[in-house]
């Protein structure tokens, strides 16, 4: 049989080293806030909440961090354009970051979750089976994870945090062995990286602590972990996940998940995942499809599964007479426990949220989770400087990684840590494996089960491509006019952002051609074509062989809706 | 309600953008009038009175000549004062748009701007702003006692009256800072035939050509019919073509008469960047491509072979 490459034998040029540097404008062109954040999402805004209040309640906190106490990087055109997730969200640590002063009626969910149902598919027929405990999902309300984001940006300014979008983090500032803070990136640079007529140089922006908030393959979360050594004792791995939001004729009553079809169970192919269809009030809903990155076969493309779902008549039904009004894609960390950083803190940093891999994959659940350590960030950051303290006084930041570990995150997370590796086994295996640890609380089987590096999966061709329905622009869509829903008009002559070799064997061209839902590659003879402005930031490529970095800020998706 | 319209030219011709605002402020039946700055403009001034201007205010000064916008929101915010005029529009471009932020600076003026239509609604003028990359249309007013507009480039043709303007000149006095900024040096882009956003007639290029050499055939047939060349975002990110000539979402939107599309798959950051062409012409070899859901006649063939041909027909044609 012939050999069958791996991603992980054409690595991109890449050094975290490139992305770390001590500050370099002259003393008075450096911006000092108190505590600077990365990335306006559900992590780095409760964080910024969450610390808003402490400065409210000690004038002596107030004092240490000065003029800006809080500042929030984005790199998004606005907080909530690069946000995308299912997604019901468990609200207990929303709860108990407004302490009462907001509550669940205040902010922008579509109601609770009123019943549900998972489905076993098949291409013409949908069997429903028992809702696995572990998704149970009562007392969760549905959101769009956009625009609870944003809400989140207005209550943290608010609370007296500066946020700042179209700003990428492109370096960590590291002096004398800790963290001091980020450089942004430069903006108006053309194709080659020269300078064009509206060229901003990025600043350096010093903080006496870093939380680094970034979400799903964070560029600098990636270069803290490799320059800290803070690697856990399994790779992170990751799924992709590529949605939809309809506006529908009838409203939808329940939240629906679903197995099976048009994803493989053969163990030899490694497909995990399924679909998602969530209610968003009467007129619309969501519909998304999840695959874990560590499949095999080259020819699978998540946005086409997505497509093929669609036209299952089960799910049909729930479509018709509908119109399709947003479109997105993005990553999830799936190792969970055992991918998790060694520390979540460096001198002077640290990690929060989907960044850090804090998600729990059989309960499909991650916002609380970033709320929570977010939360968490704050109260340790506040701590380390708490008159007398420094960040750099000995445990001070490691608090953090101690209210971790006490809290519901990591016993939530331990109790479901071999949950995912099971399903490498195949569906039927795996479930049954699943129902086993369930039962026995992550007992059983006993000890840790290793993930493995999703790039490492050899690249199998297949005529799964056959399958694809061929786009009808009113039920199923190509890529193209997806990345246009998704608001993405990101200039043609930016930078390339995207470090990837395009000299790699023809089965792994086809992968990533086939696996990103905005295409950005295209396989050629013999070599891979690049279109970095399609980019979605969904992360995917970084999983499967390259490297994503921070593009110019205020480019990619503007989500809305997802 | 005076209504004036900066009249944009270069070269010793007034500007078709602005040509077309002055058309559309005259069709709503308001006293109109045209400004032309420059020097040595008095005869392009009078020009206008054949598009729809009633009078025509010229300035010629030295000050004027290079097409710098500081000097000329002095002499419009003067004018504005001197002349009761209340409302200035302009057809977007580098320059205009510059103007236009400058003088409502000036008077404390509202802007709206990229406006692709405009109405007399019970005394008052409403303008139609697009959204959310064209798919819904916003209804914009001015609260503030100067309104000014800039409209998007290409959005009214010129309409020939052939009347005849009232020309007055007039003087203006410039502020000290205004004339600090020099011209170093005017750059011209090289181009043959008329460039995209003026030409009736755009022949385009994508994938389907094959390869850079193969922009032959879609330059000799815009050569044929008197129109310009325009490209896609693939062809002009493999580097076959400038990007002055990448229609789209990314580039720039055009509204031809006649738009013919060779080997261009209709993708919807394309489309945008066409749509309001008169008639769409399609050649492409996949039946399936999305051009083929929006043109006005679509030819499912080898443009490699159909071009040429079609060349010839069109150079027999006009022989």
């Amino acid at each position: 049989m012939a050999r069958r490459p791996r991603p992980a034998e054409y690595p991109p040029q890449f050094d975290a080293r490139e992305f770390v540097d001590e500050p370099s404008d002259p003393p008075d062109e450096r911006i000092e806030v108190g505590i600077l954040i990365v990335g306006a999402g559900p992590a780095g805004l409760a964080c910024a909440i969450r610390i808003g209040q402490l400065v409210q309640e000690s004038p002596e906190l107030a004092e240490r961090l000065g003029e800006v106490p809080v500042a929030v990087l984005e790199k998004g055109k606005q907080p909530g354009s690069h946000a995308l997730s299912g997604a019901v969200v468990n609200p207990r640590s929303l709860r108990r970051l407004f302490r009462g002063e907001k509550r669940v009626a205040d902010m922008p969910f579509y109601g609770e979750v009123e019943a549900e149902g998972v489905y076993f598919l098949r291409r013409d027929s949908a069997l429903r089976i028992p809702t696995p405990p572990t998704m149970k999902n009562h007392g969760n309300y549905v959101a769009s994870l956009s625009q609870l984001t944003r809400w989140l940006a207005e209550q943290a300014e608010e609370a007296g945090a500066t946020v700042l979008p179209e700003t990428a983090a492109e370096k960590l500032l590291v002096k004398d062995g800790r963290v001091v803070g980020v450089r942004t990136g430069d903006k108006g640079r053309g194709r080659f990286g020269e300078r064009l007529p509206n060229f901003e140089p990025g600043s350096d922006i010093l903080a006496k602590v870093t939380i680094l908030c970034e979400g799903t393959q964070g560029h600098l979360t990636g270069v803290a972990i490799d320059t800290f050594g803070l690697e856990g004792e399994s790779p992170q791995v990751w799924a992709l996940g590529v949605k939809e939001v309809w506006k529908v004729a009838k409203p939808l009553r329940r939240v629906v998940h679903t197995m099976g079809w048009p994803l493989r169970p053969q163990k030899r192919f490694r497909e995990f995942g399924g679909s998602f269809i969530y209610p968003m009030g009467e007129d619309m809903l969501t519909i998304g499809m999840v695959v874990g990155l560590d499949y095999r076969d080259a020819d699978l493309s998540v946005h086409d599964l997505l497509q093929q779902l669609k036209t299952n008549p089960f799910v049909r039904k729930m479509l018709d007479g509908g119109e399709r009004v947003g479109w997105g894609a993005k990553t999830i960390p799936e190792g969970g426990f055992v991918a998790l950083p060694k520390r979540l803190h460096a001198p002077g940093l640290l990690l929060c949220g989907d960044g850090a891999g804090l998600v729990n994959v059989p309960a499909l659940k991650g916002i609380h989770y970033a709320v929570e350590s977010g939360l968490l960030a704050a109260d340790a950051a506040a701590g380390a400087l708490a008159p007398g303290r420094t960040p750099w006084t000995p445990g001070a930041l490691g608090a953090y990684d101690d209210a971790v570990r006490e809290s519901f995150i990591w016993s939530d997370l331990k109790e479901v840590r071999n949950m995912r590796q099971a399903f490498g086994r195949g569906f039927y295996m795996g479930g049954a494996l699943a129902g086993a640890m369930t039962a026995s609380k992550g007992k059983f089987p006993p000890g840790d089960h290793p993930t493995e590096l999703d790039a490492e999966s050899p690249a199998v061709r297949t005529d799964r491509r056959r399958r694809y329905p061929v786009p009808d622009g009113k039920l199923t869509f190509d890529k193209l006019s997806s990345v246009y829903l998704s608001g993405n008009r990101t200039r043609d002559d930016a930078p390339n952002h995207i470090r990837v070799r395009t000299d790699v064997p023809e089965e792994i061209a086809v992968m990533w051609e086939q696996m990103c839902p905005a295409q950005v590659y295209e396989a050629q003879d013999g070599h891979v074509e690049i279109t970095p402005s399609n980019c979605v930031q969904c992360g995917a490529i970084t999983a499967k062989g390259g490297r994503l970095t921070p593009p110019e800020g205020g480019s990619g998706p503007e989500y809305t809706l997802t | 309600m005076t209504v004036a319209v900066f009249l944009e030219h270069h070269e010793g011709e007034l500007q078709k953008g602005s040509l077309g605002v002055l058309g559309k402020a005259a069709s709503l039946g308001d006293d109109v009038v045209g400004v032309v700055l420059g020097s040595g403009v008095q005869e392009l001034a009078a020009r206008a009175g054949g598009f729809g201007a009633q009078k025509v205010y010229v300035a010629d000064a030295s000050e004027l000549e290079a097409p710098l916008p500081q000097p000329r929101v002095d002499a419009l915010a003067q004018l504005v004062r001197e002349q009761g005029i209340d409302t200035v529009l302009f057809a977007a471009s580098v320059l205009a748009s510059d103007i236009a932020a400058g003088l409502a600076a000036r008077l404390d003026a509202g802007l709206n701007w990229d406006l692709v239509d405009l109405a007399a609604q019970d005394g008052s003028l409403v303008g139609t702003r697009p959204a959310l990359e064209d798919t819904v249309y916003a209804d914009v007013g001015w609260t503030s006692d100067v309104k000014l507009a800039l409209f998007r480039p290409g959005t009214f043709d010129p309409v020939e009256s052939g009347g005849n303007a009232e020309v007055e000149e007039f003087t203006p006095s410039f502020e000290d800072f205004s004339t600090q900024a020099t011209m170093v040096e005017q750059a011209h882009e090289e181009s043959e035939g008329p460039s995209i956003e003026d030409a009736d007639v755009i022949v385009a290029g994508g994938r389907g050509l094959g390869g850079p050499e193969n922009f032959s055939l879609v330059e000799e047939l815009a050569k044929a019919l008197g129109g310009a060349v325009a490209a896609t975002r693939a062809v002009v990110d493999a580097g076959w073509y400038p990007y002055s000539t990448q229609v789209g979402q990314t580039g720039r939107t055009v509204s031809p008469k006649l738009y013919v599309a060779c080997g261009i798959s209709g993708a919807i950051q394309h489309k945008v960047g066409m749509q309001g062409s008169g008639t769409v012409i399609a050649i492409n070899k996949d039946p399936n491509a999305p051009i083929f859901e929006f043109c006005d006649l679509g030819v499912v063939g080898d443009l490699h072979e159909i071009v040429p041909k079609l060349t010839e027909l069109v150079k027999q044609r006009k022989s």
